[in-house]
């Protein structure tokens, strides 16, 4: 167990594969671990920044979301406003139709009564005349007696 | 002629490296009579081979992967290796501050990986691959005693291997000292602290002690701990001399507690050797004042 030439060898053996490892081992495999943090880095970057934008959209969502909403109240208080006013002027146009159906019926209604009076008074003062000449057997002259019958009529 | 077996002559098997070196008398040779000879010409090569065949597994494994690219789900092994990585990465920010030392990272990370699995080897069982490398070489007429066949297969249990770690951090010591403060700034540094430069030869002692006592603890903080762990390891093996059940069980049950303590022992060490090239790197860059 002496020293000896082996060390020497050994030194030179040493620094032979240091030099292996310093060429061939330790650089594509640093670079590979450094690719890979500056790809992992970007990447965390990019979560980030979407994160961000997710939460921007998330608000412009909301607030507009508000805006719709306060939008769709006023339109249906509108519309309602609309159909009750609507429905009152139909209400005040049925019955103005309805009162003039109803004067142009009763208007019809006096003008018949009227005709149909008219139609019993000529009836009654022929019924009269004959009635009067049956009591006093003699004709009476229609002519003659014209104002006397229609006195009589209107009287009735 | 095989040797008898003792317990002295197992613990000798099991710390003795299979040795390569130049003699004056037979020139090469592999054999371990001649090893006192060698001298400072010999090389551990089952330490070496080992030490290679994991640097190539730690190459292989962070190479090989498939890297999925960044726009697609990563593997598992890519996540396995992006998590080494990230564990080095957050070590040298944490003693660096900021660096634009490109080195610095492959450093560390080789470091952690390869001296982890080096570690890792003894988790092995003591006896497997010595075992094997004896039957292997006898059988292949490579020795004529199997005993003489050697294999030690911890690189980390080898000083050699640890200081020879040390020293290639140590020269990366000086060199950035050097390129970041200057010669003079470097040289400055050794001889004016930490009594200015009336006691120029006091300070020079000192520092330079301090100096190279980094790379020598460094290398043999890994040695000491990864060796005494063997040690237990060897020692506990040595109940199967008593040629009994009841021991049998006893190491058996040793060996799983020694080992599951190991686990601590072999990621803590190949950790605290990565923090502790890191840390002398930083030092080397500190351009202020102590």
């Amino acid at each position: 167990m002496n020293i000896n030439a082996t060390l020497i060898s050994q030194a030179l053996i040493f620094a032979v594969f240091v030099y292996i490892c310093y060429k061939y081992i330790w650089p594509p495999i640093l670079s590979t671990m450094e690719e890979r943090e500056n790809k992992m880095a970007a990447g965390l970057e990019a979560a980030k920044q979407a994160d961000d934008s997710l939460e921007e959209a998330k608000l412009t969502y909301e607030k507009e979301l508000k805006e719709a909403k306060e939008e769709a109240a006023n339109i249906v208080e509108k519309a309602n406003k609309r159909s009750s006013q609507i429905l009152n002027d139909a209400k005040v146009k049925a019955e103005a139709e309805a009162e003039k159906i109803i004067e142009s019926g009763s208007k019809k209604l006096e003008n018949e009564a009227n005709k149909t009076r008219e139609e019993l008074k000529q009836q009654l003062s022929s019924i009269v005349v004959e009635t009067a000449s049956k009591i006093i057997d003699e004709e009476i002259d229609e002519k003659k007696h014209e104002n006397i019958i229609k006195k009589a009529a209107e009287e009735i | 002629m095989a040797k008898e077996l003792t317990s002295k002559s197992y613990i000798d098997h099991h710390l003795t490296n299979l040795t390569c070196g130049k003699t004056e008398s037979v020139g090469w040779t592999c054999d371990h009579n001649y090893y006192d000879e060698m001298g400072f010409m010999a090389f551990h090569v089952d330490s070496i081979t080992i030490s290679i065949l994991l640097g190539v597994a730690f190459v292989a494994l962070f190479k090989l992967i498939k890297l999925n690219p960044a726009d697609q789900k990563p593997t598992r092994m890519q996540n396995f290796v992006e998590m080494c990585v990230e564990f080095v990465n957050e070590n040298i920010k944490s003693i660096f501050g900021s660096t634009d030392n490109k080195l610095i990272g492959p450093l560390a990370l080789t470091v952690l990986i390869w001296v982890f699995f080096m570690n890792l080897m003894d988790l092995i069982p003591v006896d497997f691959l010595p075992e094997l490398t004896k039957q292997v070489s006898y059988a292949s007429g490579i020795v004529d005693d199997p005993n003489d066949a050697y294999f030690k297969f911890v690189p980390t249990t080898d000083p050699n291997i640890t200081l020879g770690m040390a020293l290639g951090v140590f020269i990366l010591t000086i060199f950035y000292s050097i390129k970041i403060k200057g010669l003079g700034g470097f040289v400055a540094e050794l001889t004016l602290h930490p009594f200015g430069k009336f006691a120029i030869p006091f300070n020079f002692a000192l520092e330079i002690m301090q100096l190279l006592a980094k790379p020598l603890s460094l290398g043999l903080r890994l040695f000491g701990n990864l060796y005494a762990g063997e040690m237990i390891f060897i020692l506990i093996a040595l109940l199967m001399f008593f040629q009994s059940a009841v021991f049998g069980v006893l190491g058996l049950g040793l060996h799983l507690l020694w080992a599951l303590f190991h686990i601590l022992v072999v990621s803590l060490q190949a950790f605290i050797f990565m923090v502790l090239t890191i840390l002398y790197l930083s030092m080397a860059h500190e351009t202020g004042d102590h």
